[in-house]
């Protein structure tokens, strides 16, 4: 630890005690005092570009170094930064930039890539009056941490405090702004927004998408659609109702541009442009392919990206047949994606056969994923094929070995269950977590794909299956133990394999990956709807710029598609070649946010034209299920996924599922509080 | 603004998992029972036209998930509610355990501006199981809970034989509008003597 921070000395110098936390205690003021008295520096920063107003000043009255993110569980992959409280216009906001070039960092490979990711996670200047609550966590081992939640439901990444200063925090933030303990629990701190409607509009017209967890991306391009920095003048004069105004203002301003749609399709192109001579490469190999391959028969529409993709005058859309035809009426979006591949044949049992040697090692994998990203499997061979995809069997495994595995597998799957088949009723009374959690299993596996016939009707013997299947994995796991959404995965896995210990091992292996999903904490499903957000701002900046505006960047909407992976949204038959799709991790393991990116970009001009807000948008996406294509959508992920290459990846934090979760000292889904 | 918070009403309905909440929700609009729901992910709303008191609202459900490890979500979820329904199913304690949490967790999480007065609504759910034989909690049980909270109003439901369930929501939305007087204070100076009368008009409904 380093010293020389006056608030660091100040918390040194007290003792820590339990009720340290308590904001009426007056050590508190002291301390804030102390930290004040040398931090306090009103100074000018031309750092926030809060206002073009040079004059804007900027009262810092905390700061605190050593503030640090932990986006992996590695120990090196740590970012280090500075939290910084600041007054300006008399409004208290939050800032917290990462250290340059930080020296604490390793050099090793994962620091490098760490490196990456540093201002993803930047705030620049958070208004007070955008966060919901604060979550204080001072665990008995370890650092103590915040986690700060807006009234978004965005959640920003955990930051611990290297050098302490939580408490100076607290006390600062009750000097500036309203903030009460919650009754339910005291370690949550309630942030008053003022209850006013003027003020908290203003703040956040000022700084535009400051409640998007890190801007620092392409901030100038969001900038610069829609005139959103007009609005900001505008409302700044106004000053009256701004944040009803804000969105009636765009809403005005939109439908006179020529032509919405054409407007919008060459921001994308722009956009694209940007990323690099590869992405043109790529495109127009990927154009060059589909001609080869024929592709025009389904998709009628391209736009080619070449060397003038900046050029708007320049850019037109290709219509390899002249004609443009549209696409089915529900899907409007008349902005074509460029191409993904025409969709391939599924893996048929001669490809299969040929991928294998003599004792049944997997020549070549990357060739395999390959063959199933683009045609998915024969239904025949999916049993086989899925144990590889889901890493329970290695691709160099022989089937001797293979064999073996499935034995010993097998008889430790039956240990695992026997725990839980020798609870006694009389055990089971006195065991209440157990029975809890039977109870919420049993209540899922009797609403999972009971449609399908192979678990359809009354007493059916694989909903039990199901029940055990989960039921032992709640105690191979039992940190992480059941949750909603875990039978929608087993279903399609069990009705694969029919045989439950192989079920049950393929299902642990998802979990592996996905586990995340179904943290308490939300942490894997926060980490993914934060890249889904990044990607589409990436991908579709106005789309970002809507959704910013209509207070959707939550992705909360998103949110089943992203747990269960599209489960609800597809029929039972297109999720087992959707899901063998994504398992492949071919062009990226986050394929899946390409989807979403896709769908999304599909239906922008319906979402856009008929000015959804939330909860229309959530309703939407919803009633989406069962009404899309779903090859076109891979296609046209595919084409995303490739257009935005190295950008789109450096959206998505690492350890976001379904990457692999690093390896910690402790528990990987200790769960911090429940354990159902 | 004002008059989409005149005609629209957001209800939120919370519960354990498996109480039946999407069932009565799609039992009071649909007027149908299916026993093939799944669990819900995330959060849905149906909207319902209905009339009370010489006026027409639109009235906006929502069902969420009932795994208490989703609640987080409810920040997004809550926002703007007039009036809460809690539901239970009679056959389990834990069920009627677990409403405190849910009633405390909305209240942190929608932060009502006058959460001592925020509407909530009780139901007991699933009463048509069993004959009532495998009924673990009682009515008395049940209201002197719904007393101790400010005298929630209470009503007994089967969303599959549809039981009280028209009443139920009746009643919800009279109280949904309890709220809408608040909410109206939001309306700019313009139109001020307008929304004083609206909080007139809708405290009388009450």
């Amino acid at each position: 630890m380093r010293g020389g921070d006056a608030a660091a000395a100040a918390e040194e110098g007290s003792p820590r005690s339990p009720d340290l936390h308590d904001l009426s205690d007056d050590s508190d003021y002291a301390a804030a005092a102390a930290a004040t008295a040398s931090d306090h520096t009103a100074m000018r920063t031309d750092s926030a570009d809060t206002g073009s107003d040079e004059t804007t000043r900027i009262d810092v009255v905390y700061e605190k170094e050593r503030v640090t993110i932990h986006p992996t569980q590695y120990g090196s992959g740590r970012i280090s930064g500075k939290l910084r409280l600041f007054l300006q216009q008399g409004s208290l906001f939050l800032s917290w930039e990462p250290n340059e070039g930080d020296g604490s960092l390793s050099t090793s490979s994962v620091a490098v890539e760490i490196d990456k990711y540093r201002n993803l996670y930047t705030i620049k200047a958070l208004p007070l009056s955008d966060v919901r609550f604060i979550r204080r966590h001072t665990p008995t081992f370890g650092l103590d941490y915040i986690i700060i939640v807006l009234s978004s439901g965005l959640a920003f990444p955990p930051f611990y405090f290297y050098n302490g200063g939580i408490r100076e925090l607290f006390a600062t933030l009750k000097q500036h702004v309203f903030i009460i303990r919650s009754d339910d629990d005291p370690n949550v701190f309630l942030v008053n927004d003022f209850q006013d409607p003027l003020q908290k509009s203003l703040s956040s017209l000022e700084l535009p998408g400051v409640a998007s967890v890190a801007n620092a991306m392409s901030r100038q391009n969001s900038l610069s659609f829609t005139g959103s920095v007009d609005e900001t003048r505008h409302a700044d004069d106004g000053r009256h109702g701004a944040a009803s105004s804000m969105s009636q203002y765009s809403s005005k301003q939109k439908p006179k541009s020529n032509d919405p749609g054409r407007d919008l399709s060459i921001q994308v192109l722009e956009k694209f442009s940007l990323v690099t001579k590869f992405a043109r490469d790529t495109t127009s190999s990927l154009f060059r392919d589909n001609i080869g391959a024929h592709a025009y028969g389904r998709q009628q529409h391209g736009y080619a990206l070449d060397n003038q993709a900046s050029d708007k005058q320049k850019n037109q859309y290709v219509t390899p047949e002249k004609d443009y035809v549209p696409s089915a009426p529900v899907e409007s979006d008349p902005i074509p994606l460029v191409w993904g591949k025409q969709r391939d044949r599924p893996l048929s049992v001669e490809e299969w056969t040929a991928f294998l040697d003599p004792e049944g090692r997997v020549m070549d994998s990357k060739a395999l994923r390959k063959k199933v990203f683009y045609g998915g499997i024969d239904h025949v061979l999916r049993k086989e094929v899925w144990k590889f995809l889901l890493g329970y069997h290695e691709y160099d495994s022989t089937y001797a070995e293979r064999e073996y595995l499935t034995a010993m597998k097998r008889a430790e799957y039956e240990a695992i269950k026997s725990q839980w088949k020798s609870i006694s009723a009389t055990q089971a009374k006195r065991f209440t977590k157990f029975r809890e959690r039977k109870g919420l299993i049993d209540k899922d596996v009797v609403r999972t794909d009971r449609s399908v016939p192979y678990y359809e009707g009354d007493e059916n013997r694989n909903v039990v299956v199901l029940r055990d299947i989960l039921l032992t994995y709640s105690f191979y796991n039992f940190d992480l133990g059941y949750c909603q959404g875990m039978s929608d995965f087993l279903a399609p896995i069990l009705y694969i394999m029919e045989d439950e210990s192989e079920s049950f091992w393929c299902f642990a292996s998802l979990m592996e990956r996905l586990g995340a999903n179904f943290n308490r904490d939300q942490n894997g499903m926060h980490a993914q709807l934060l890249a889904l957000s990044k990607l589409v701002e990436l991908l579709d900046p106005p789309l970002h710029n809507y959704f910013r505006q209509n207070d959707c960047l939550n992705y909360f909407f998103c949110f089943r598609w992203v747990l269960i992976q599209f489960k609800r949204e597809f029929s039972f038959e297109q999720i087992m070649l959707l899901w063998e799709v994504l398992w492949t991790h071919y062009l990226s393991e986050h394929f899946h946010l390409y989807l979403c990116v896709a769908i999304l970009k599909r239906y922008r001009q319906r979402i856009i034209g008929e000015q959804m807000d939330f909860d229309t948008l959530l309703k939407f996406i919803n009633e989406l299920s069962g009404q899309i294509n779903l090859d076109r959508a891979i296609q046209d992920a595919e084409a995303l996924c490739t257009i935005a290459g190295e950008n789109g990846a450096s959206c998505i934090p690492p350890g976001t599922p379904p990457s692999m979760p690093i390896e910690t000292d402790g528990g990987l889904y200790v769960q911090q509080d429940e354990v159902l | 603004m004002a008059s989409r918070r005149r005609t629209l009403l957001k209800v939120i309905i919370l519960g354990d998992s498996g109480v039946g909440k999407t069932s009565l929700m799609n039992q009071y609009v649909n007027k149908k029972f299916s026993n093939q729901y799944k669990a819900t992910i995330g959060a849905d709303f149906l909207t319902k036209e209905v009339q009370f008191e010489d006026r027409l609202f639109t009235l906006q459900i929502w069902d969420t998930a009932g795994q208490e490890r989703f609640q987080s979500l409810g920040v997004a979820f809550y926002r703007g509610a007039d009036c809460c329904v809690l539901v239970y199913d009679v056959n389990s304690m834990k069920s009627f355990d677990n409403l405190n949490n849910w009633r405390e967790e909305f209240l942190i999480q929608a932060s009502p501006s006058d959460p001592d007065n925020f509407p909530f609504v009780l139901l007991g759910n699933k009463v048509d199981v069993d004959g009532g034989n495998s009924r673990v909690v009682s009515e008395k049980k049940a209201k002197a809970w719904c007393a101790s909270k400010g005298n929630i109003p209470y009503f007994e439901t089967s969303a599959k034989d549809g039981t009280n369930v028209e009443d139920a929501f009746q009643c919800i939305v009279k109280n949904a509008l309890k709220n809408e007087p608040e909410e109206e204070l939001y309306v700019p100076d313009t139109v001020d003597v307008v929304g004083g009368n609206r909080a007139q008009r809708s405290s009388g409904c009450c």
